[in-house]
């Protein structure tokens, strides 16, 4: 019953999609006449503007953006900065995480900054990474990893301290040493937890690289298409780079939820 | 959370006393040490442009609370044009983080509602769910601050356009745990209901709504942390007053990218917006804690 | 003891039949038909997978069978409804309501008037012996308590037959055998139709008038030994020879022991 479920449920969602779609198309042709094309935009009007792009124009403006590599730079760039600042942070983030969760000391000591950057937007310390590191790649890396460090670490953290009591106890009554029961016993355990939090993590990079290349915009990327868009504007340019955008972010979420279904399934099976 | 007690605060105070010293020493040292006497890419570090001294940051404080310049003292005392610039704009810390508040609390008190209407209908109805979830997965893998591009063309230059993306965001927060808090954790409970004859409108005020509380709650809380960055980003990026246009120094879009950014302004904006987050943090946990106090108790045996 | 006068059917099952669609198909129940009289307890009892608990939630109305009818005091059964009451082997009280809240539930759905409701509540915690904890929580009473609570909040309803699904399965031994003691208690004062479902042969004799033994899957009805103990029946009737004999015969069919 399971299989046919899931294939009712796709083909309905299926159908929900397209009939999305279908009705974006409809709305775009009955307003292509009608709507307004002049649009005021802070100091001067613009004429000519498509609010609501049709598909013709969309696919026109996509084959533009890619043939032109406009669009597959800017992708490659953005993500670029997501996968960078998602290992820097990541790593710090499980490392610190994880040696807040063993050592109440460290926890202590450590906590009032955490959650200082807790409370901390990312963003709120671009113009200050900005100041640092200048306007190149280290600024807008340095934040994601940032916010992803934040995110990894709560993750870790509560990985460790949900450890059951009774697997520490057990341990110690086998006199392991602690290395072996880091490897053995924390990190697998923890692992679940810091997964879910990559996954939050990776949404989170990707909306910090988009706010980040729309406030101090530097070419390529997909930010800065956007913001450039924007201010133009451009309507389809804009959907189709928020369509990338929503795909990247589609394709990295899935990637991580595999990864997360495919390690807990050790976990799962011990509830069936 | 290991149990808060003694230690716990002494080694908090403690470290942040540590640090705050060390930066004192670090961020002076230009002022205290000749040049020549250090190596050099400490030097380069320690310059007041980039580490403000503790007194600088203390300075800006009061500058930006009074909304007054300080009087001059000499050379090494006046106001960066960061500082001086939002004094101009009669920007003050009070009034920015307030307007930061407002857009935050209504971004919460609109999205909020919203999403948890959106995830109980998914959650309940699984017909409604099959059509219209992917729908939604796919509306939320969009970074709410990329919309406001869209809707400027839209709406304009006014309040609304700040405000949506800051609805939007704290909407698709609220929805996926909602969802499955009514789902995943309410199943023995419905049953049970059913067969206590209870059906419709107590089913959902008495069972379902309860049950689905504690997730509800977290994800409201946990918006908060997401309304602020969102309110932060368009503040930055559009807004003509808040934290986010005082990070950035005030004025319009153009200019901004014109004007030195003052790091002191930045720290204190950030502290000031740190606190705000986690005062309002604190609140919704005691009141979430006080409506979901039956979800944490342990037997008796 | 009962059989001589003949009685009112309150339960009828007819050759019911559930299949699991699943990624395998799993014939859960297959050709069971059963009859429950009136005032009578009936324990079922069967290895693992045997399908008593899928039995006992297409009577609810959880599920509908595949095939066959299930008619409860006449009426086939369709959904879940306040005359079949039915205790959860979890934990299933409603912790966000105070015990006089959750015993007053089934009632408020009803419509009934809130004196009328709290009268019932009353009584029925005078009945559990938990006087003093109306304005208690779930979560401040002990596990057996709890279960208890959640027996009384089924009774309030007054349905016609009382399901249980392993009700005292999560306690512990010593908890369990108090529990069987009061639902023993409370059922030979509010006399009531009983379906207990349980793999505890022990409890099902304890409890029971007539013990149905279901066979390995798919369930079918394979055996019926009757326990025609007298009642009060004190924890020492556990060490008696008749007690033994008819566990002996339950265990036989079971195939855990030789007939003797």
């Amino acid at each position: 019953m399971v299989a046919a479920l899931r294939s009712i449920r796709v083909r309905r969602g299926l159908v929900g999609l397209l009939a999305l779609l279908a009705l974006y198309g409809l709305a775009a042709q009955i307003a292509s006449g009608r709507l307004p094309t002049r649009v005021s935009l802070a100091k001067h009007d613009i004429e000519g503007v498509e609010l609501l792009p049709t598909y013709s124009s969309l696919v026109e403006e996509g084959v533009f953006l890619v043939q032109a590599g406009i669009l597959l730079e800017g992708a490659a760039v953005s993500t670029g900065r997501v996968l960078a600042g998602l290992l820097l942070g990541s790593v710090v983030g499980i490392v610190l995480g994880l040696a807040m969760g063993w050592a109440a000391g460290l926890e202590y000591a450590l906590d009032p900054w955490v959650v200082l950057l807790r409370f901390t937007p990312a963003l709120a310390l671009l113009p200050l990474y900005v100041l640092w590191f200048g306007l190149g790649e280290a600024a807008k890396v340095g934040l994601i990893a940032t916010a992803v460090a934040v995110v990894t670490l709560q993750g870790a953290y509560q990985g460790v301290r949900g450890i059951p009591g009774v697997y520490w106890d057990a341990a110690a009554a086998l006199a392991a040493p602690r290395s072996l029961v880091l490897r053995r016993i924390v990190l697998p355990s923890a692992l679940p937890q810091i997964l879910a939090s990559l996954r939050i993590a990776i949404a989170l990079g990707w909306v910090t690289v988009i706010a980040a290349e729309l406030i101090k915009p530097s070419m390529p990327s997909l930010g800065y298409l956007l913001a450039l868009a924007g201010a133009y504007p451009r309507v389809p340019t804009i959907v189709i780079a928020l369509a990338t955008i929503a795909l990247l972010v589609l394709v990295s979420d899935g990637l991580t939820l595999a990864a997360y279904r495919w390690v807990t399934r050790w976990m799962r099976r011990r509830h069936a | 959370m290991r149990s808060p007690g003694r230690r716990r605060v002494v080694l908090g105070c403690v470290s942040v006393a540590v640090l705050v010293c060390f930066y004192t020493l670090v961020s002076n040292v230009g002022r205290l040490v000749d040049a020549e006497l250090l190596p050099e890419a400490f030097a380069r570090l320690s310059r007041p442009d980039l580490l403000p001294p503790t007194q600088d940051i203390f300075k800006a404080v009061v500058s930006l609370v009074t909304g007054e310049l300080p009087p001059m003292e000499g050379h090494h005392a006046h106001p960066s044009g960061h500082v001086s610039q939002l004094v101009e704009q009669h920007v003050t810390l009070q009034g920015a983080l307030l307007a930061s508040v407002l857009r935050v609390l209504f971004g919460v008190a609109v999205g909020g509602p919203l999403g948890i209407l959106t995830g109980f209908v998914l959650g309940w109805n699984r017909t409604a769910d099959d059509y219209l979830h992917p729908i939604y997965v796919l509306l939320r893998s969009i970074p709410s601050l990329a919309f406001i591009t869209y809707v400027m063309l839209w709406l304009g230059h006014g309040e609304a356009h700040l405000l949506i993306p800051i609805v939007y965001a704290v909407f698709t927060t609220v929805v996926i745990p909602t969802y499955h808090g009514v789902r995943d954790l309410a199943e023995v409970y419905v049953r049970a209901a059913r067969s206590l004859g209870a059906g419709g409108r107590l089913l959902f005020a008495r069972v379902i709504l309860p049950a689905a509380s504690p997730a509800v709650l977290s994800a409201l809380r946990y918006s908060l942390i997401i309304a602020w960055m969102t309110t932060v980003g368009v503040e930055m990026l559009m807004g003509d007053d808040g934290i986010g246009h005082l990070l950035v120094g005030g004025g319009l879009w153009s200019s901004r990218l014109q004007i030195g950014v003052d790091p002191a302004v930045i720290i204190v904006g950030i502290l000031a917006l740190a606190a705000a987050g986690y005062a309002m943090d604190a609140a919704a946990r005691i009141v979430s804690d006080r409506v979901t106090f039956w979800a944490r108790r342990r037997r008796a045996w | 003891m009962h059989k001589n006068q003949p009685r009112k059917v309150r339960l009828q099952v007819d050759d019911v039949a559930y299949v699991y669609e699943g990624g395998t198909r799993t014939h859960a129940l297959e050709g069971l038909t059963l009859a429950v009289h009136d005032n009578e307890f009936l324990a079922v009892v069967g290895p693992v997978g045997c399908g008593k608990t899928t039995f006992l939630r297409i009577v609810a109305g959880f599920l509908t069978p595949t095939r066959g009818t299930v008619l409860c005091d006449g009426s086939p059964v369709r959904a879940p409804g306040a005359e079949r009451g039915y205790v959860f082997q979890e934990d299933a009280v409603f912790p966000w309501m105070s015990v006089q809240d959750n015993l007053e539930f089934g009632l408020r759905a009803k419509g009934a008037a809130p004196a009328e409701r709290a009268a019932v509540a009353a009584e029925l915690i005078r009945l559990i012996g938990l006087q003093g904890y109306e304005r208690a929580y779930p979560g401040e009473l002990s596990a057996g308590m709890s279960k208890m609570v959640e027996v009384a909040r089924v009774l309030a309803t007054d349905p016609s037959i009382l399901l249980m699904d392993e009700p005292f399965g999560s306690l512990d031994a010593q908890t369990r055998g108090q529990m069987q003691d009061e639902l023993h208690r409370l059922w030979e004062k509010r006399l009531k139709t009983v379906v207990l479902v349980t793999h505890d042969v022990d409890e099902a004799i304890c409890l029971a008038d007539r013990v149905l033994v279901f066979s390995p899957r798919p369930g079918r009805v394979k055996a019926e030994v009757a326990v025609p103990l007298p009642r009060p029946r004190p924890l020492e009737l556990r060490l008696s020879p008749e007690f033994s004999a008819i566990k002996r015969r339950i265990w036989a069919e079971l195939g855990l022991a030789e007939a003797s």
